[in-house]
C-alpha cells in the first residue's frame, strides 16, 4: 500500500497561533499519510485542532513548524503565488457556510476557479464546463438562481461543484453537512461516496459528530492537537442506500 | 490572469452593488462635470476676450480726414491719452482754400467742393449746416476720396478697406421716425466688424454699391424701433426723401456688446458709400477704415498709408498730415466699444498703454483670462479630490465588508495580485465611468449655460481629455490603498470572517 507516493504527507506538523499572552498549541507535532483514493474522515471535538489541519492541508495557513508534502512536493517552502496556483489546480473545497459569493448565480459561482487558473479559458468554455459540473450535481435547470434563492443543501451542491471543476486531486470538507437537515446531508454524503468510487477523489471531511465520520473508508480522531486514533472503518455506511429509507421533508420545487 | 478577465470579475463585483456603485459613480461624475464646466467657462471667457479684441479691432487702423493734432509730441511714459492739441491765438490753421502755404502749420483744403461754394443752394443740409463750427474738425475736412482708399487696397499687408461717409440722419417707415447716424460704408464692412451677426437678410452686394443703388442695412435697434418684432428685409423705407430698400438687419454676435439705442453701431443705418456721394453731392469721405491681415502687421501698414497719403495729397517734408492715421487698439481700450472692466483691468495693467504693442497687449489679456481659468479649474479640482476621496472610503469600506469574499476567491485559487488587480480595476471603472458621465453633462450644462445666461463658453478637446485623465488618476490613486489592503487579507482570516 505504501509502495506509491502518498498524495499528502505530513511530517511533525505544528501550529502555534500567538492569542494575546497565551501561545495556544492547534497541533502537536502531528504526522499523517493519506494515499490516493482514500476517503478519510478526521473527527474530534472542537478545539481539537481538526480544523487547523485541514487549513494547513488546504494550504490555507501555513504551519509553524514541520513539514507538508502535497504530491511529493513541499508546499510549506512555496511562494504565495505558487501555493496559489495550487489551491487553484490541486485542491477543492467545501465548507460548513458554504462560502458562495452572494447576489451572484450558481453558474459565475462554480466558474470562478477558472478565472484564476494559469490557462486562459475562453468564457463559452468556462461557462460549458460550469454547466457540466452543475449537471454532476443534479443543478443543471437552477443554474441562473442567485445563491439566496437556493437551499441550504442545494447551495451546498453548488459549493461541491465549484470545488470539483478544475478536477482537483483532492477534496477537503469542513463540517459539509454542519448546516444541513439530516435528508441532505445524507445527500450530500452520498455525493462524496460516489465521487471517491467513480473519479478516484482523496477526500477529507472533517465533523465533530461520529455518524457522518462513519461515511469515511478512514476515520481519524483528533484531540488536543494530536491523533488519538486512526483506522480503517469496518463499518462503513452507504449513502445511497440510507437515502431511499429516509423520507423526503423538504419538497424541491423547480 | 489576463486583463480583460479581471475586468469582468471587476464588473460583475460591481453590479452586486448597485446603489452603492451608482452612489460612488456620482460623487466622481459631479467632479469631472463641475471641472469641465469650470474650464468651459473660464476658456470661454477668454475666447470672448480675444475675440472682443478682434472685434474692437486690434488690427484695425482709421484714417480720418483733417488733423487735429499738428504736432506730435513724444508722450511720457505713463500718459493713457494723448492731449489734445491747442492753438495759441496768433498762429491759427489759414482755411485758404485749396492753397497750400508753406512754412506754417495749417490744414489746407485739397480741391474744391461745391458745398464750399456760399452762393450755390443745395437740396440737402450742406455740411456747414451739419455740422456747424466742429467743421474744419477730425473727419469732416474734405482731405480723403475714394481714390485715395482705392491707392491703399493696393497696400501689401491690407486685408480690408471700407470709404466711409457719416452723417446723422432721419430715417422714416410708415409715419414712424427715428433719428440715427447714417454710415456711408463698402461692401467689406462686414468682414471688418467681426462681431456682426446678420439676423435677417444680408449686407448690400458689391454690384449694388457700384451701381450706387438706394439699398440700406438696419442696425437692430433701427430695426426694432421701425418694425418693432417684423422682418424689414425688402420693406422700402425712406431717408432724405428718397426711397430706400432694406436689405438687411445686423446685430451683435457678441454678448459682451449688447446692442444699445445711442450707440454707433447698431443704432444706425449703413448705405454704400457711392449712394451717399451721389445723393449728398459728395465726393470726400470722412475716413478711410483700414484692416491688415496680422495684428503684428499695423505698426508698418500705418507707416505706408502716411506715405502714400502724403505723397498723393504733395504735402511737403516738414508740413502736417491733412489726414490722421490711427490705429484703433488704443481707442478700442479707452474710448469705449468695449466691456468696462474688460477694459479697466487691461488699461489698469499696463503701463504707458500709448507705447505698448498689440502683441504685448494681447498677453496681458491671455495673462488676465488664464489666472482666471486657473482659479477656476484649482476650485473644481477641490470638488475631484472629494469625489476621489469618496471612491478611497467606499471602496475600503467594501474591502472589510468584503473580507469573505476576498477569502473565497483566495481560496478558489485567486493570487494576491489577481485580488490587487479587481479592487484596483473596480476603483477605476467607477472613476472613469463618473468621469465619461462627468464629461457629458459638464457638456451639456455648458452648452445649457451658453444658451440660457448667453455666457460663452468653450469645451475644447484638451479639457475633456484633462478631466478624463484626472478621473482615471484619482481611481488608480485613490483605489491603490484599498486595492493592497485587500490582497493581502489572508486566505484563512478571511474564511473564520463572519
Amino acid at each position: 500500500m505504501t509502495s506509491k507516493i502518498p498524495v499528502i504527507s505530513i511530517r511533525n506538523l505544528t501550529k502555534t497561533y500567538q492569542m494575546g499572552e497565551v501561545a495556544v498549541h492547534a497541533l502537536r507535532s502531528v504526522s499523517l499519510d493519506i494515499n490516493a483514493g482514500e476517503f478519510v474522515t478526521v473527527v474530534g471535538p472542537s478545539g481539537s485542532g481538526k480544523s487547523t489541519l485541514m487549513h494547513i492541508l488546504g494550504c490555507l495557513d501555513q504551519p509553524s513548524r514541520g513539514q507538508y508534502f502535497l504530491d511529493g512536493k513541499d508546499v510549506s517552502r512555496l511562494s504565495d503565488d505558487e501555493v496559489s496556483s495550487v489551491r487553484n489546480s490541486k485542491i477543492g473545497f467545501v465548507f460548513q457556510g458554504f462560502n458562495l459569493l452572494t447576489r451572484t448565480s450558481a453558474l459565475e459561482n462554480v466558474e470562478l476557479p477558472l478565472l484564476y487558473g494559469a490557462n486562459p479559458v475562453s468564457a463559452s468554455e468556462r461557462r460549458n464546463r460550469a454547466m457540466a459540473a452543475l449537471a454532476a450535481v443534479g443543478l443543471e435547470s437552477r443554474y441562473e438562481h442567485h445563491t439566496n434563492q437556493l437551499s441550504g443543501g442545494q447551495q451546498q451542491r453548488v459549493a461541491i461543484a465549484r470545488a470539483l471543476l478544475n478536477n482537483p486531486s483532492i477534496l477537503l470538507a469542513d463540517e459539509p453537512t454542519g448546516n444541513l437537515d439530516s435528508r441532505t446531508s445524507v445527500e450530500v454524503m452520498d455525493i462524496f461516496q460516489s465521487l471517491k468510487e467513480e473519479r478516484g477523489i482523496t477526500i477529507v471531511l472533517i465533523t465533530h459528530e461520529p455518524d457522518v465520520a462513519a461515511y469515511g473508508s478512514r476515520i481519524i480522531a483528533f484531540k488536543d492537537g494530536v491523533i488519538t486514533a486512526d483506522e480503517l472503518n469496518g463499518q462503513r455506511r452507504t449513502a445511497r442506500g440510507e437515502l431511499a429509507e429516509i423520507p423526503e421533508v423538504v419538497q424541491e420545487t423547480a | 490572469m489576463a486583463l480583460k478577465t479581471s475586468w469582468i470579475i471587476s464588473l460583475k463585483a460591481l453590479r452586486r452593488n448597485k446603489l452603492q456603485t451608482a452612489l460612488t459613480m456620482v460623487g466622481m461624475t459631479i467632479g469631472v462635470a463641475t471641472v469641465l464646466t469650470m474650464i468651459a467657462l473660464g476658456s470661454g471667457a477668454q475666447a470672448a476676450i480675444q475675440d472682443q479684441v478682434k472685434a474692437a479691432g486690434m488690427n484695425l487702423i482709421v484714417v480720418k480726414a483733417g488733423n487735429y493734432q499738428l504736432q506730435q509730441d513724444r508722450l511720457p511714459d505713463d500718459a493713457i491719452e494723448p492731449a489734445a492739441y491747442y492753438q495759441s491765438p496768433g498762429s491759427a490753421p489759414r482755411l485758404d482754400s485749396g492753397v497750400y502755404v508753406p512754412g506754417a502749420a495749417s490744414l489746407r483744403r485739397s480741391f474744391f467742393h461745391p458745398e464750399d461754394d456760399p452762393f450755390a443752394v443745395h437740396d440737402h443740409p450742406t455740411s456747414r449746416q451739419r455740422l456747424g463750427d466742429s467743421e474744419a474738425g477730425l473727419g469732416s475736412a474734405a482731405t480723403l476720396t475714394i481714390s485715395d482708399a482705392d491707392a491703399i487696397r493696393q497696400i501689401s499687408g491690407v486685408q480690408y478697406v471700407s470709404e466711409g461717409v457719416h452723417e446723422n440722419a432721419h430715417i422714416g417707415y410708415q409715419g414712424q421716425r427715428w433719428f440715427t447716424r447714417m454710415h456711408g460704408d463698402d461692401v467689406s464692412m462686414p468682414k471688418i466688424k467681426r462681431a456682426w451677426v446678420f439676423t435677417h437678410g444680408g449686407y448690400f452686394t458689391k454690384r449694388e454699391e457700384a451701381k450706387a443703388e438706394q439699398v440700406v442695412v438696419l442696425g437692430g435697434i433701427v430695426a426694432e424701433k421701425l418694425f418693432g418684432k417684423d422682418n424689414p428685409v425688402g420693406k422700402t423705407v425712406t431717408l432724405w426723401n428718397q426711397s430706400f430698400k432694406v436689405s438687411g438687419v445686423v446685430s451683435s454676435s457678441s454678448w459682451m456688446v449688447a446692442p444699445a439705442a445711442g450707440d454707433d453701431e447698431f443704432d444706425a443705418i449703413y448705405i454704400p458709400v457711392t449712394t451717399v456721394q451721389k445723393l449728398l453731392n459728395l465726393s470726400k469721405l470722412n475716413d478711410i477704415t483700414v484692416t491688415t491681415v496680422s495684428t503684428g502687421d499695423v505698426t508698418r501698414v500705418t507707416k505706408a498709408i502716411t506715405d502714400l497719403l502724403r505723397s498723393r495729397h504733395r504735402i511737403a517734408f516738414r508740413t502736417p498730415d491733412d489726414f490722421l492715421v490711427t490705429s484703433q487698439a488704443r481707442k478700442a481700450l479707452t474710448g469705449g466699444g468695449m466691456r468696462s472692466d474688460v477694459q479697466r483691468a487691461v488699461v489698469g495693467n499696463v503701463s504707458g498703454l500709448e507705447k505698448v504693442t498689440l502683441e504685448q497687449l494681447g498677453k496681458t489679456l491671455d495673462r488676465a483670462s488664464a489666472t482666471m481659468t486657473a482659479l477656476l479649474a484649482s476650485i473644481a479640482t477641490v470638488s475631484l479630490i472629494v469625489g476621489g476621496i469618496g471612491i478611497m472610503n467606499i471602496m475600503l469600506l467594501s474591502v472589510t465588508e468584503r473580507t469573505r469574499e476576498i477569502g473565497i476567491r483566495r481560496a478558489v485559487g485567486a493570487r494576491a495580485q489577481d485580488v490587487l488587480l479587481q479592487f484596483l480595476l473596480e476603483s477605476i471603472t467607477l472613476s472613469v465611468t463618473g468621469g465619461l458621465l462627468g464629461v457629458a453633462i459638464g457638456y451639456g450644462v455648458s452648452l445649457f449655460i451658453s444658451k440660457i445666461l448667453q455666457w460663452s463658453t468653450q469645451v475644447s478637446p484638451l479639457s475633456v481629455a484633462l478631466s478624463f485623465g484626472v478621473s482615471a488618476a484619482v481611481g488608480i490613486f485613490f483605489g491603490y490603498y484599498p486595492a493592497k489592503q485587500a490582497s493581502q487579507v489572508l486566505p484563512i482570516a478571511s474564511l473564520k470572517y463572519e
